[in-house]
């Protein structure tokens, strides 16, 4: 997953409107089945479901609006944390998950 | 109230959330050492003027610049004209006799909040790091995250971590000294702190204004006080996020040394023994268990010392 914030005083309204294409890798290469989850799809493992690249890696790119977001792999029903993430916080249930910035 | 719209995407996102208006106050520490070179601190001033610029976001930025600082630069033309022509036209400067850096971000955070409202976030900038440098640049750029996760997400407490190698004596001195301490005096609470972070003495973060009020009415700690703040976070079931800030570095002020490790080591032990004790002294066995704790901890800053001693050498 890869991202870049940039400081641009202020982020304006027109900003936070933009959809921005942001591209999640897993590599989680003997799973079965991964999908991408977060705040921005309701954490709905249906929603996002990411497709497995020969390398055995998975990949989706989702837009998402400016700002911060929260998310996670669903990998073979189990959430996995994203090793590359910029951040970590909590969910709502109080799980550990990702943080990715969207400027 | 005003209310500002974040990013969303559906009504299930956290960002789609009305959030009451909020301010930001970004509190710059001034480095004790003036720098010869005023790259660092001229990059890191053109990032608190477009703070400064921003009002509908940012309160008027606060920097905290020692007396001593001051005292030992006043004859330096250079100096003054930085102070008055950058640092003062950016910010208010907060004149303080402070006998350490924590010092100076208790009165530069408690003047902020002073001046805050319930929803406000405080935002510290420490500012002896290496701005000036493209690495730095980039980090500059990505410091904002830290108040806007607070806001956006609804935290209590963001904290920056900066990316070091292996050997980098920050990393050294918090694997051999803060964690190990840290698991003797607060095992429970140690394992919580480092799912969220490897940084425990990180000098970036940002805290809300109700989390804020309550460390500052404690009994503010002589020392780590980002330590004592995770710690709080924790004992108090708040929100705690971790954002990664890049790769930068101190200034050379000496902290490399053995000496001034061993003195974070023994500063990080002293603030957890005084944590520890006012914690559990309402217990009638908390003298046994501190003794206990206590020769523990000796044994494991004996070992940092040893540890350090070899590693920094």
């Amino acid at each position: 997953m890869t991202h870049m914030s940039s400081f641009g005083p202020p982020r304006y309204s027109g900003a936070r409107q933009t959809l921005r294409g942001v591209n999640f890798i897993c590599n989680a290469p003997q799973a079965q089945a991964v999908s991408l989850i977060g705040d921005f799809n309701g954490w709905n493992p249906d929603a996002n479901p990411m497709r497995q690249q020969p390398d055995g890696a998975w990949l989706i790119m989702v837009e998402l609006r400016h700002g911060h977001h929260r998310y996670a792999f669903w990998v073979d029903g189990q959430l996995t944390l994203d090793p590359r993430a910029q951040g970590i916080t909590r969910n709502d249930q109080g799980q550990r998950v990702s943080l990715v910035p969207v400027s | 109230m005003k209310h500002i719209s974040t990013a969303a995407t559906n009504k299930s996102d956290k960002a789609a959330r009305e959030v009451p208006a909020s301010l930001i106050h970004p509190v710059v520490i001034y480095p004790f050492r003036q720098p010869a070179d005023y790259s660092d601190l001229t990059a890191l001033y053109d990032l608190v003027a477009r703070l400064n610029a921003d009002r509908a976001r940012y309160a008027r930025p606060v920097t905290v610049l020692d007396r001593k600082t001051h005292f030992a630069m006043e004859g330096n033309q250079a100096f003054r004209d930085f102070r008055h022509q950058t640092v003062a036209k950016h910010s208010d400067v907060l004149d303080a006799w402070c006998v350490d850096t924590c010092q100076m971000w208790y009165t530069g955070l408690g003047h902020a909040w002073e001046h805050g409202h319930s929803h406000d976030v405080y935002w510290l900038l420490p500012g002896d790091f290496n701005y000036g440098t493209p690495i730095g640049q980039q980090v500059l750029s990505r410091l904002n995250d830290l108040p806007e996760i607070i806001q956006e997400l609804d935290q209590d407490f963001c904290v920056g971590e900066i990316t070091t190698d292996h050997s980098n004596p920050k990393q050294l001195i918090d694997t051999y000294g803060t964690f190990a301490m840290l698991y003797n005096w607060f095992p429970a609470e140690a394992r919580e702190i480092r799912q969220m972070t490897e940084r425990p003495r990180s000098e970036f973060f940002a805290i809300r204004h109700a989390f804020l009020g309550e460390v500052l009415r404690d009994r503010w700690y002589a020392y780590e006080q980002t330590l004592v703040i995770l710690l709080k976070a924790v004992l108090g079931k708040k929100k705690i996020s971790r954002f990664s800030v890049g790769d930068l570095s101190d200034l050379p002020h000496g902290r490399e040394s053995l000496a001034a490790a061993m003195q974070e080591v023994e500063r990080t032990e002293r603030v957890l023994r005084s944590f520890w004790r006012e914690r559990n002294q309402h217990n009638r066995t908390w003298p046994v268990e501190y003794r206990a704790l206590a020769t523990q901890s000796s044994d494991i800053r004996r070992t940092a010392f040893t540890l350090l001693e070899n590693l920094l050498k």
